[in-house]
């Protein structure tokens, strides 16, 4: 009783408006920086190049139109991309498993050895490069002469063995799969220090009961560890689908996104900055929004989740 | 006591400094609220302070009624000793006038785009074609601002005139119609400058028979990938069909896919996708970047005779192989059999109507204006005053054959706007790379094309 009655200053009182007043600089921050512009990039998408008229004006007789939503007739049906999206679905096949796999397998591996900070550290190094450093390195790695020296790293390999050099970054069906490498390269160490880190939380009596009675290895390492980390794994891969979608900086700086490696996030910045459509880059960029809410929305579940628990 | 006493003291003199810091900045700001001067002044200004030079002596300079301090704000992408070279050309100007020249350098289009949205543009921006039909509405005309129509050729007044208004003056240009080669390598092997183009193409057949390459070609070029390509095909365009062809698609009255087109594409395929006729074939031709492409021509052993490159490659060579003479290890020829030249040009516009803005105007259409771009060596100058007057032997060459040509067509790509440039590379690179067939390819790009000219 007593202890109720005690002095509260009014302003720590939760009444009607004391709570908006704590949320008000947030609430204007997001207002200003995510809110507008989100709600000005989805006006701008219904609008033409340069945002001086409806986008239906930009419709050409003849050819099908989607009145309003023009841009998103191109943002959607044109081929350039649809091999956007082919590709960014490649590399969420392709990136997300290789640095989940790798970064697990590695952080189970350093786990068990003396020297488990200077493995991580090196595996970790990439994360450290900017994307566009990471580019450029790579470039000359898999850099293309057409002479007979070899200045790039992995021809120079190839035509040291005997074989034939291949132009990594402009033969379709290898050239994605060639900046998807840099990618792993990149964000395996991320992978690898967050489920570090949740193998790390794995009780040791646990692993130990299971020895005890006579579980190997293998079966520890699948039926202990990794259902045991599994909301971290999950995490970690809606982490990485997000990433993936964005991925914009290695294709950038590789290619260009020619020779058939566009990504949705390229062609969104070569609409809006090389060819000054900014109707259409509003249209890609909500349909890239859309296809990101729902990794986003199962993320923050998943963290909810998990603070529940503790 | 004597604390609180110091910190009032201290917090006093800060705010003092900052004051005095800020009012110097705050004075320029109010120059640019001046109302424009009445065009109708008389070039003398009696009314003066004694601090006036007296009138031009004998420069041969009108300052259009500037006064000594008038501002003008510049934008351009120029840099270093291109810098160095522009603001050699416009020193008598500065000084005959006084005006004071605020620059802005920039790559950036960005830049240009938010400060003229933003209704504070440069007074003078000097940038590509595309940006004439772009701020149509915003430019002031050139006659308006009393430019020297008499000094400029059709070719080079069209280009810059809008729907009937001349908003745009070429002040600086580059010919691309040129090819590369070696005169001491021709020499050793034999092989002569061709002077048309069937003489060209027998000259390719007679490196291919002698085993040489024939060409060095280079694609990669970042997120501008493809350019080379372009820019060749345009140039066989300017053989086959000649110049009005090549403005013809560029106002959508020629489709891209139509059959002169295909042909160009078809003679480029030929020699950029196989490695008799192109260093390292359609995947040499992709992945070489353009000024790799450059040096092969002269390596040492070649390796290959010649590179279809613009004017910029004079100074590349030069700076890559210090060693080599213009004229004897390395010189040019143009396209033979070309109608007319493909080139970039710089163009100067103005969004503002001042007495500095027409005194800069006038000044650099005049003859005089010409002479003195041609003397700093800044490349060409598409005005008729420059002609003889460029010191470089490479330039006088080049400004010999941009004083004879009978047509002068820009870049195809740069001047049909809203993503036509891009779409146009990325179907080059797609020809090459051989992942789609021609007609695809084409028909591709003329929907583009339709669509950006809404035709």
């Amino acid at each position: 009783m007593a202890k109720e009655a005690a002095y509260v200053p009014n302003i720590l009182r939760q009444g009607r408006w004391v709570p908006w007043l704590y949320l008000g600089p947030a609430l204007i921050l997001m207002s200003i920086f995510i809110l507008y512009p989100g709600l000005n990039t989805l006006y701008l998408s219904f609008r033409n190049q340069n945002g001086s008229d409806w986008a239906y004006t930009t419709c050409l007789a003849g050819q099908p139109c989607w009145g309003i939503f023009e841009n998103y007739r191109y943002a959607l049906t044109s081929s350039i991309m649809r091999t956007a999206f082919g590709n960014n679905l490649k590399w969420i096949l392709f990136m997300v498993s290789g640095t989940v796999l790798l970064g697990l397998l590695i952080a189970t591996l350093a786990d068990r050895v003396r020297y488990e900070a200077l493995a991580k550290a090196i595996i970790f190094m990439p994360m450290a490069i900017s994307f566009v450093g990471a580019g450029v390195i790579w470039k000359f790695v898999y850099d293309y002469g057409s002479s007979q020296v070899q200045i790039g790293l992995l021809n120079a390999l190839i035509t040291s063995l005997g074989g034939r050099p291949v132009s990594w970054l402009t033969e379709p069906q290898i050239n994605t799969l060639a900046l998807i490498v840099v990618g792993i390269w990149m964000w395996t160490g991320f992978c690898m220090t967050v489920l570090s880190a949740a193998i790390k939380g794995v009780p040791a009596e646990l692993l130990e009961a299971a020895r005890v009675d006579g579980a190997n290895e293998w079966t520890v390492f699948w039926q202990i560890r990794v259902p045991l980390i599994l909301p971290t794994i999950a995490v970690v891969i809606t982490t990485m689908i997000i990433n993936v979608l964005k991925i914009f900086d290695i294709v950038y700086v590789m290619t260009g996104g020619n020779y058939g490696t566009e990504v949705i996030a390229n062609r969104l910045y070569i609409e809006m900055y090389t060819s000054y459509n900014t109707g259409r880059a509003a249209a890609i960029a909500m349909v890239l929004t859309v296809i990101i809410i729902p990794a986003i929305i199962f993320n923050i579940r998943r963290f909810r989740a998990q603070e529940a628990m503790r | 006591m004597s604390k609180r006493l110091w910190k009032v003291i201290v917090v006093l003199a800060g705010l003092a400094l900052l004051i005095a810091a800020c009012a110097p900045a705050a004075t320029p700001t109010q120059a640019p609220t001046q109302p424009p001067a009445e065009p109708t002044q008389p070039p003398a200004q009696p009314t003066q302070p004694p601090a006036e030079p007296t009138q031009p002596p004998a420069s041969g300079i009108d300052c259009m009624g500037a006064k000594p301090g008038d501002e003008l704000t510049m934008l351009y992408q120029w840099s270093g000793q291109e810098e160095a070279r522009l603001n050699e050309i416009l020193k008598p100007l500065v000084d005959a006038c006084g005006i004071v020249i605020k620059p802005e350098s920039t790559r950036d289009q960005a830049l240009l785009d938010t400060k003229v949205q933003a209704g504070t543009p440069p007074d003078i921006a000097f940038w590509n074609v595309a940006q004439l039909v772009q701020y149509q509405d915003k430019l002031v005309p050139m006659d308006v601002l009393g430019a020297h129509r008499e000094n400029y050729a059709d070719f080079f007044v069209q280009p810059g005139t809008i729907n009937g208004k001349w908003l745009g003056l070429p002040v600086k240009a580059d010919i691309k119609t040129i090819i590369w080669y070696s005169p001491a390598v021709f020499k050793a092997k034999g092989y002569t400058v061709p002077t048309t183009w069937e003489e060209l193409d027998a000259l390719v057949e007679k490196m291919v028979a002698n085993g040489d390459v024939p060409w060095s070609m280079g694609f990669e070029s970042g997120d501008a990938t493809g350019w080379t390509g372009s820019d060749f095909i345009q140039d066989i365009l300017l053989v086959k069909q000649g110049p009005q062809y090549v403005l013809d698609i560029i106002d959508g009255k020629v489709p891209y896919n139509d059959a002169g087109v295909k042909e160009a594409y078809e003679i480029y395929g030929k020699w950029a996708k196989d490695p008799k006729y192109t260093v390292g074939g359609a995947q040499g031709t992709l992945s070489t970047g353009f000024l790799d492409a450059i040096y092969k021509v002269f390596s040492d052993p070649p390796e290959a005779m010649m590179v279809r490159q613009s004017g910029f490659a004079g100074g590349e060579i030069a700076r890559k192989y210090p060693d080599l003479v213009y004229g004897e290890d390395y010189d040019f020829f143009m396209v033979p059999g070309a109608k007319g030249l493909q080139g970039g040009a710089d163009w100067m516009m103005a969004f503002r109507d001042t007495p500095a803005v027409r005194a800069l105007v006038a000044y650099l259409s005049s003859d005089l204006g010409g002479a003195n771009w041609a003397k700093a060596g800044f490349d060409l100058s598409p005005n008729k005053g420059a002609t003889g007057n460029y010191t470089d032997p490479s330039l006088l060459k080049k400004g010999e054959m941009l004083a004879n040509t009978q047509g002068f067509t820009p870049d195809i790509g740069d001047t049909i706007p809203g993503g036509f440039g891009k779409a146009e590379w990325t179907g080059i690179i797609e020809f090459i790379n051989g992942t789609k067939d021609l007609d695809t390819v084409l028909a591709e790009i003329a929907r583009v094309q339709a669509e950006a000219l809404g035709k």
